[in-house]
């Protein structure tokens, strides 16, 4: 039973990294800045239908989770650290976003149009 | 401090309800000595949470911007498997469990496999834990003066969700024997539909499953990052807004497992079935 979920595992992580591989048309960058425990810029717009890379960089001295409910995101960002988000092609609409470690202050929004 | 309470408490609830439940689960089917397991694979998952912790913020590059969420959907689909498999082997446990004699060999058997159940504290405690240690690990490295309520406030958000694991463990010592089988087999279902769609979730958002709009919404109601949400979510797999994949992954879970651990099985396995008759008498009064 260990062997065959072993396997299984391993089988649905290559087929994710292929997946992952495949998709090598880069799409748009997009740099987001967290500071003091605050996004910056606070409202990304994006265009609708098209996916995009948000590039988090965590200026802070403590690591923030980027976190959207509403995108199924959820991502740490370690302090001093850059990452990549991949965002799936969104319909127009607003999608807000938090730092969830600082939620009172660490807020934004992507608005696909 | 509030706020950093709520925190943990939120990612620390689901694996104290795991150990609380599988602990209690030892209790009953007389594997007290049998702990370690349980506590070796709590130990292991809360070491490999500060090891990803630590690798998370020394790595960088694409291993970085992917790897996480790889490791986290695999941690919750195993945690998934795992959860069914114990619900089944719970479900033969209930049905040999009814004489002491059979207790007693069942008892012996279950030793065998009992590292399994270490896996399932391991996963439970670990699916979070990394981003619980890295949160303290930011409190505490961010310590101003009022930095020190933060940190009180997220110590006591895990220590409060360990209290409510004992609670959970406790209250599994009170209930009589079939009924705790009965309350925990259907909690750890739901507990692992909600995993399930979460895990759904996420291949949605790293862009695996086609998205869809979310299908309602219940925020007006009762919000993902509100406590009760929260706790909902962690015991449920509540989401305010679910989408169609989601939905459809919850039900799925739910009548696949329902299928297979409670619809009567017959006829009884030969095992079971003999056994039983003889021990049922003596062991009937302290059953019910």
């Amino acid at each position: 039973m260990t062997r065959r979920l072993t396997v299984a595992i391993v089988m649905t992580l290559a087929a994710v990294m292929s997946a992952t591989a495949a998709r090598a048309a880069e799409p748009k960058e997009i740099p987001i800045t967290i500071e003091n425990n605050q996004f910056s810029p606070e409202e990304i717009k994006v265009k609708a239908g098209e996916p995009f890379v948000l590039v988090v960089t965590n200026k802070d001295k403590a690591p923030e989770e980027f976190e959207s409910k509403e995108l199924r995101i959820e991502k740490v960002v370690p302090a001093g650290k850059t990452m990549k988000i991949r965002v799936r092609a969104l319909k127009p609409g607003t999608y807000p976003f938090v730092g969830e470690y600082h939620e009172k202050t660490a807020k934004g929004r992507i608005i696909a149009e | 401090m509030g706020a950093t309470f709520v925190v943990t408490l939120r990612e620390a609830f689901e694996a104290a309800l795991l150990l609380g439940i599988v602990y209690a689960y030892l209790e009953r089917v007389g594997a007290r000595t049998e702990y370690r397991w349980v506590t070796l694979g709590g130990v292991l998952g809360l070491v490999a949470s500060v090891l990803a912790g630590v690798a998370v913020s020394f790595l960088s590059g694409p291993l970085l911007d992917l790897g996480p969420d790889l490791v986290a959907a695999a941690v919750i689909f195993v945690a998934v498997a795992l959860l069914t498999w114990h619900g089944w082997w719970m479900r033969q446990h209930a049905r040999a469990i009814k004489g002491d004699v059979q207790r007693r060999i069942d008892e012996a058997r279950a030793t065998q496999r009992l590292w399994i159940v270490g896996l399932v504290a391991f996963t439970g405690v670990f699916r979070e834990g990394a981003e619980t240690v890295l949160f303290l690990w930011g409190l505490m490295s961010q310590t101003t003066i009022s930095g020190w309520g933060g940190v009180t406030g997220g110590v006591l958000g895990v220590a409060t969700a360990a209290v409510l694991g004992w609670a959970i463990f406790r209250g599994g010592r009170q209930l009589s024997l079939p009924r705790f089988f009965a309350v925990t087999s259907v909690l750890l279902v739901v507990v692992a539909a909600g995993l399930f769609s979460t895990g759904i979730g996420k291949l949605i958002g790293l862009g695996f499953i086609p998205a869809a709009d979310p299908l309602w919404d219940t925020s007006w109601l009762l919000r993902d990052d509100s406590v009760v949400g929260g706790f909902l979510s962690g015991l449920s797999g509540y989401r305010a807004r679910p989408t169609a994949p989601e939905i459809i992954g919850y039900v799925g879970y739910l009548v696949g497992a329902g299928l297979l651990l409670f619809t009567p099985r017959t006829p009884p396995t030969p095992r079971a079935a003999a056994p039983d008759r003889e021990a049922s008498r003596p062991s009937a009064g302290v059953l019910s």
